[in-house]
């Protein structure tokens, strides 16, 4: 299943993800309500990538006792930066969970089970609001452009997500 | 208005009030944003010829127009004030993440008057304001740890500018700090702060910045990074970011070395770039910064951001330390005290070279590491032979009687290029703004680095420190002015043309080449009839590194020397392609045709 990753080692702290995804969903700049973030400790050094894995984590999709996080099919194309380079270019389809505001009470429920801490009430719509992979041309990835760094990236393995431990660096 | 919040706050120490008012739309539209709006704002908020240490002499905190959006290298913050160490304007400029959480909060500008009668931290959570003791906890803490403090007391995600031990002694080139390794560092802002009794502010925004059409900005600028930004122009400064400068100044004579009495540093290649790559361990990056220049390094224990070349040049070759290990833990502890590293290398250099000479024994010698480490220490807390240190190199020459060791224009220590290897930084040095700096020009870009123009005449160099030569990518001061409006970061060689593309999204109207031309002017003349008003020294730079008696006897720069009339004639040269007569004041018609709209 489609989900985006940081890699902790690669990334860079510059925020370029944060601030394209609050300015294609909330049509401004305001990465306070970003749907992934970089925790950045300035005088170690240390990175951790917060990001939704999807259904290759789904537990607010499980807890949702309204049944509001919805599955979602999408198309997307595989970004340039692949690892799989065969695989650049293809256009695959996959599954993302994202809020049916309709049904979302803001229970609070789901913010709580997060393991990646990225979902969250939207501080004017006082519904969940979380990652969409952009209707499948994410604009985190599409903004980590440096050739030397690209931490930002598409995974579609499911076992990936032991890349992204749970505990925040020290 | 889209980009700019239309905000300014507004906060009085004396009385710890604080007070918002709407930003004056009409100079943003004269002068854009960070210089040239800072440069607008200072003329009317300082009070002509005040005493820089004096409560109404404010410090203004000023983003760009793109701060908080994705155009890269745009998060810069220019901090401003009438600077206590050479009476003049200072423009000081900072990366990291404080200036786009301003604008978050909701504020372009924050005007701090005043002067607390106690020790106070200010905290700003978007419209909520507090002044906070900040005895008995943050005064005496270094700077990693007051930003610690802040983010455990006040939020997690606060961003924070703050000095260190330094600042709170007054030293004369304290800085201010954010995210721990970047620094305002010129020109004295820590000291005018700790006289204020300002420990810090700490700030967190949750809102927006409106750019119009979000999708479609987007859009745009992931063509303007990869088809300006992400280039090999550019990325030398991911892959091995100003370390590269050390072999390269050395190799033609042009790196401080022993105070000054060479420019080629014989253990240059322990300090070099390949040294640093050796111990690097990662890299990081301002706030919405695609480069991503900043070097982490690890040895002995002590890890950290940097030295970046000023800091090689200065605190390395300048004090004879060819020890990658003790320049690492020296460069730590200024950045820990809230030192500047330019001025602080050179008077360790200079009291070294009295040590040396036999004038005062100092305890500390060229190479050695045993004194050099102490020196921060002492000169942070004005301790034992520490209070002649914090003098700075101009009062300190002087008080031993060896005037003529100080390298300094204005009262601001030089940086690191000797003009002796590349005469085109003597006139850039000269007339620069805020004194002895090279950000405002950079004629060793093609004297040096590129080979363009012959580093051993002035002959059309004036010229080139006024328009810079943009073909060829080197900077003129008055395209550093409207670069430092933006804020475009130095290692984005950002071209006018770019320039126009990025303020057509802002003010919804094209830009000539010319127009973003003018707009430099424009903001060097403003600060040049602010230095005016507030009583300017002689353009000039130290005679040793321009007489025939000052030429270095070994390296590439060996022998040359510019001569004292060849200066001159040079600096009437700059004046009369400035419009300026003899005394380098502006014409009324180079006011009127620049659009200067203040008038001495």
């Amino acid at each position: 299943m489609p989900h985006v990753l940081i890699s902790s080692k690669k990334c860079t702290g510059c925020h370029m993800c944060e601030l394209a995804c609050s300015a294609y969903h909330e049509g401004a700049y305001r990465p306070s309500v970003a749907r992934l973030y970089s925790e950045c400790n300035p005088t170690t050094g240390a990175i951790r990538g917060h990001t939704c894995l999807q259904l290759a984590c789904a537990k607010c999709q499980k807890v949702c006792p309204t049944g509001a996080i919805v599955t979602k099919e999408i198309t997307l194309t595989i970004p340039g930066d692949f690892p799989a380079k065969e695989k650049v270019g293809e256009v695959v389809k996959g599954y993302v969970l994202v809020v049916d505001e309709d049904l979302c009470t803001n229970c609070g429920d789901c913010y709580e089970v997060c393991p990646t801490n990225v979902i969250h009430e939207h501080p004017d719509r006082h519904v969940a609001f979380k990652c969409d992979l952009c209707d499948g041309d994410p604009q985190c990835i599409a903004f980590c452009q440096n050739p030397h760094v690209l931490a930002v990236d598409l995974k579609i393995d499911k076992a990936d997500r032991e890349l992204q431990p749970a505990e925040a660096p020290a | 208005m889209d980009f700019y919040q239309g905000k300014v706050l507004r906060l009085d120490l004396s009385t710890s009030t604080s007070v918002v008012e709407p930003l004056n739309m009409e100079w943003a539209e004269r002068y854009i944003g960070g210089k040239g709006l800072l440069l607008r704002y200072l003329w009317d908020e300082v009070p002509p010829q005040v005493d820089p240490w004096a409560p109404e002499n404010p410090v203004i905190l000023m983003t760009g127009p793109f701060a908080g959006t994705n155009v890269s290298t745009s998060s810069r913050l220019v901090v401003g004030c009438k600077s206590p160490q050479t009476g003049i304007l200072n423009d000081s400029y900072v990366g990291g993440s404080f200036a786009p959480e301003m604008k978050f909060a909701g504020y372009d500008v924050i005007i701090i008057t005043g002067e607390s009668p106690e020790p106070v931290v200010v905290t700003i959570k978007d419209d909520v304001v507090s002044f906070v003791p900040a005895k008995p906890k943050y005064w005496g803490m270094r700077t990693s740890e007051i930003e610690q403090a802040l983010r455990d007391d006040f939020d997690p995600d606060a961003k924070t500018l703050s000095i260190g031990p330094a600042g709170e002694n007054e030293i004369l080139w304290a800085c201010l700090s954010t995210d721990q390794f970047h620094k305002a560092g010129r020109g004295g802002h820590g000291a005018l702060w700790g006289h204020k009794k300002l420990k810090a502010v700490a700030i967190r925004g949750t809102g927006s910045v409106s750019v119009g059409d979000a999708r479609a900005f987007l859009a745009d600028l992931l063509r303007i990074h990869s088809e300006y930004v992400l280039t090999e122009d550019n990325l030398w400064a991911n892959e091995e970011g100003t370390p590269i400068l050390a072999q390269v100044m050395s190799d033609a004579g042009v790196m401080p070395t022993r105070n000054w009495s060479s420019g080629t540093f014989d253990e240059v290649e322990n300090i070099n770039s390949d040294a640093f790559l050796k111990i690097r361990t990662r890299n990081r990056a301002c706030y919405q910064c695609a480069i991503g220049c900043r070097q982490f390094h690890e040895i002995d224990g002590v890890t950290g951001e940097g030295p970046e070349y000023e800091t090689i040049a200065l605190c390395g070759g300048n004090c004879g330390i060819g020890d990658i290990s003790a320049l690492m833990k020296f460069n730590e502890q200024c950045d820990q005290l809230g030192l500047d590293t330019i001025s602080t290398g050179s008077v360790v250099g200079l009291a070294m070279d009295l040590t040396e000479r036999g004038i005062k024994d100092f305890g500390m010698r060229f190479g050695e590491t045993e004194g050099y480490l102490k020196a921060p220490g002492l000169l942070a807390a004005r301790e034992g032979l520490g209070a002649d240190l914090a003098l700075g190199v101009r009062a300190l020459a002087a008080k031993y009687g060896a005037p003529e060791l100080a390298m300094e224009v204005k009262n601001m220590e030089l940086p690191g290029y000797d003009p002796r290897g590349a005469f085109g930084m003597s006139l850039g040095y000269a007339t620069s703004d805020r004194g002895g700096c090279h950000m405002r020009t950079y004629p060793i870009a093609d004297e040096v680095i590129a080979g363009a123009l012959a580093p051993d005449t002035l002959d059309g160099k004036a010229l080139k420190v006024v328009w810079g030569n943009p073909a060829e990518g080197m900077i003129g001061e008055n395209f550093s002015a409207v670069k430092f409006a933006g804020i475009w970061c130095d290692f984005w060689a950002i071209t006018p043309e770019q320039i126009a593309q990025l303020l057509k999204h802002v003010w919804k109207h094209e830009f000539s080449e010319e127009e973003v031309f003018r707009i430099g002017e424009r903001i060097w003349n403003l600060g040049r009839l602010f230095n005016l008003r507030e009583g300017v020294e002689p353009d000039t730079i130290p005679q040793k590194l321009y007489s025939e008696e000052g030429a270095h006897t070994t390296g590439a720069s060996a022998g040359r020397f510019i001569g004292a009339e060849t200066f001159e004639k040079a600096l009437r040269e700059f004046y009369q392609i400035r419009g300026w007569d003899e005394n380098g004041v502006p014409s009324e018609a180079k006011l009127a045709e620049v659009g200067v709209d203040v008038r001495l």
